[in-house]
């Protein structure tokens, strides 16, 4: 009996050390297993809807694969090659950077102001939000195709029509190929600004307003107060603002496509347009694929160099 | 001092926001004219009230049934994505460790890809199961969607105290049963703000419908006010209303949702 005491004892005393780590463990491992039966679906839309698409777009974007041959060939670099000698893609190239770069700064210009206003009280403040934000509301698509009645080059366009009582010859807005461009970036900035506004409004409503009373017995000035206490301050909404509207920009299809078609010529085609017209009208998918691995590339890279820029800016300022 | 600022900030802004609400004030104003009223006097308000051109919409161009085809594709879609993005993310809270990390890296690709790199392999893909010019087809293509869903919930799950999924644990509940019983209700704010952003997202889109569909009867608004511009290049009136008309919903919509619009872009941003 006394054997079986000592033999018993440390049974008796492990499980009250183990009990609590085996039953977590056990938990655990059957959590674990119904972990998994969650994370399935995303994995199943990550796989079906991200993974395989973009291992065919690496994959065609080295074939000269068209849809319907089945004899596919390795061609190399072939529609890199050829992307760069299609005066349309080089356009298209040119006119998304500008449109990424143009509005991503006119955007920020006057959004940050905007918002320090509506920060204000100040007497029709409600109205004057809402309508900044309202063209966040209907889709781009729509808006563009109102602003192609607007800016329409015949008299009849209101644009024309105000300028014509005044006595300025109908502008050919949309018909010219620089024109054409600055309509559709000043149309993009007229549609995001608010939406923007509202964003660095968020931000600025959620900084303690000491902060504020404080720099103002310092006696610092409007101007000294922006520079060095607003504008660090709203560094990390400058941040998202500019991540969205440069990936935004780079992505953009549905304002210029409506507005002008991509015309006139190639003067307002984006590469989006350029995909689609390759890889889905006239099934030159190696070519569309190219360009879209391409695309995916100059995505990636300005995400990351505005994170690591964005980074620098806290740093400095912190 | 500070009252002179802010009628100057009024005598400024006021009406520049009119000038930003022209746009929409033009289109309305002139869906009650005709032709030779809109041609000769675009900005004026209408002499007499003329409903023709609503009427004339709703006679020639099915309207209901591409409200009704955006109205099936939206549903559909935001109740798909909002379940695989809030099961994901529950499912990586409570499995943790080397799952949650895997997962986790794996969605941060997804979220840097845009749509368009993938859309022509997808199209393919689309077209060999026989998805393309198919509403279901376009309800698949915005399954995409459940990785923002995911990232926002996740977010907002994070916050929440571990505890409360734990003591149901306690009580015997299976993941299953907490997951719909527990977790659900407890992120009803965050599924409701993601669903309004998820909701204006897949309502205005135009690329995805414009890509996928062809036949007439399965389009989605915005594309029918897209493709009845061809149709009405000469008669403005007619297309403004049509463009006023797929506006509403919409506009409605925001009305409704504006307060979870405000404060989600607070949250979000915020947060982010």
């Amino acid at each position: 009996m006394a054997d079986v005491a000592t033999t018993q004892r440390p049974i008796l005393v492990e499980p009250t050390v183990m009990a609590p780590r085996v039953i977590p463990r056990l938990r655990r491992r059957r959590d674990g297993f119904a972990a998994a039966w969650f994370v399935l679906p995303i994995l199943v839309v990550f796989v079906v809807l991200y993974l395989i698409p973009l291992g065919q777009s690496l994959y065609y974007s080295f074939t000269n694969y068209n849809g319907y041959s089945p004899d596919v060939k390795l061609v190399g670099f072939d529609n890199y090659v050829r992307i760069f000698r299609d005066s349309s893609m080089l356009s298209a190239l040119g006119f998304t950077l500008a449109y990424a770069i143009l509005t991503t700064l006119l955007v920020t210009v006057f959004a940050i102001p905007l918002a320090l206003a509506l920060n204000r009280r100040f007497v029709g403040r409600a109205f004057v939000r809402s309508v900044f934000f309202f063209p966040a509301v209907p889709s781009v698509a729509v808006l563009g195709l109102v602003w192609t009645f607007i800016l329409s080059p015949l008299g009849s366009g209101v644009i024309n029509s105000v300028l014509g009582a005044i006595g300025v010859a109908p502008i050919p807005w949309l018909a010219d190929e620089t024109l054409a461009q600055i309509s559709v970036i000043l149309v993009a900035v007229w549609a995001q600004t608010g939406w923007h506004a509202m964003l660095y409004l968020a931000y600025l409503q959620s900084i303690p307003s000491d902060i504020f009373e404080a720099s103002k017995l310092d006696g610092a000035c409007p101007w000294q107060e922006f520079r060095s206490l607003t504008l660090p301050l709203l560094t990390p909404a400058i941040t998202v603002s500019q991540l969205l509207l440069l990936t935004g920009g780079l992505k953009v299809f549905d304002l210029p496509f409506t507005l002008t078609h991509g015309g006139p010529g190639f003067a307002t085609r984006t590469l989006t347009q350029s995909i689609i017209e390759n890889g889905i009208a006239q099934s030159d998918i190696g070519k569309a694929s190219a360009l879209s691995v391409l695309f995916l590339l100059a995505v990636g890279a300005v995400i990351a160099l505005q994170l690591v820029l964005s980074r620098r800016i806290e740093e400095r300022y912190s | 001092m500070k009252s002179s600022r802010g009628i100057l900030l009024s005598v400024l802004l006021v009406p520049l926001a009119c000038l930003v609400a022209l746009p929409f004030y033009y289109i309305v104003v002139n869906t009650l004219k005709t032709q030779p009223e809109t041609a000769a006097q675009p900005l004026a308000l209408p002499t007499s009230l003329y409903l023709d051109n609503y009427i004339e919409v709703f006679r020639d161009i099915p309207v209901l049934q591409s409200f009704l085809n955006t109205l099936y594709v939206t549903v559909l879609s935001i109740a798909i994505m909002l379940l695989i993005g809030s099961m994901a993310a529950f499912g990586v809270l409570i499995g943790r460790g080397r799952l949650a990390s895997i997962v986790g890296v794996i969605l941060v690709i997804a979220f840097v890809v845009p749509g368009q790199a993938t859309l022509v392999p997808l199209y393919r893909m689309l077209a060999g199961v026989e998805l393309v010019d198919s509403l279901n087809g376009l309800v698949v293509m915005y399954a995409c969607g459940s990785i923002f869903c995911y990232f926002l919930i996740i977010g907002y799950m994070r916050s929440l105290p571990t505890e409360l999924f734990e003591a149901a644990r306690i009580d015997g509940a299976g993941p299953f049963r907490v997951y719909w019983s527990i977790a659900l209700p407890l992120i009803r704010p965050i599924l409701v703000t993601v669903g309004v952003f998820q909701t204006m997202w897949v309502w205005n889109d135009f690329i995805t419908p414009n890509v996928f569909i062809n036949s007439p009867q399965k389009q989605t608004l915005v594309l029918q006010v897209y493709t009845a511009v061809g149709e009405f290049t000469t008669n403005w009136p007619v297309f403004m209303t049509l463009t006023v008309i797929a506006l509403i919903p919409m506009v409605v919509f925001f009305v409704f949702a504006q307060r979870q619009i405000v404060s989600g872009l607070v949250n979000g941003s915020v947060k982010g």
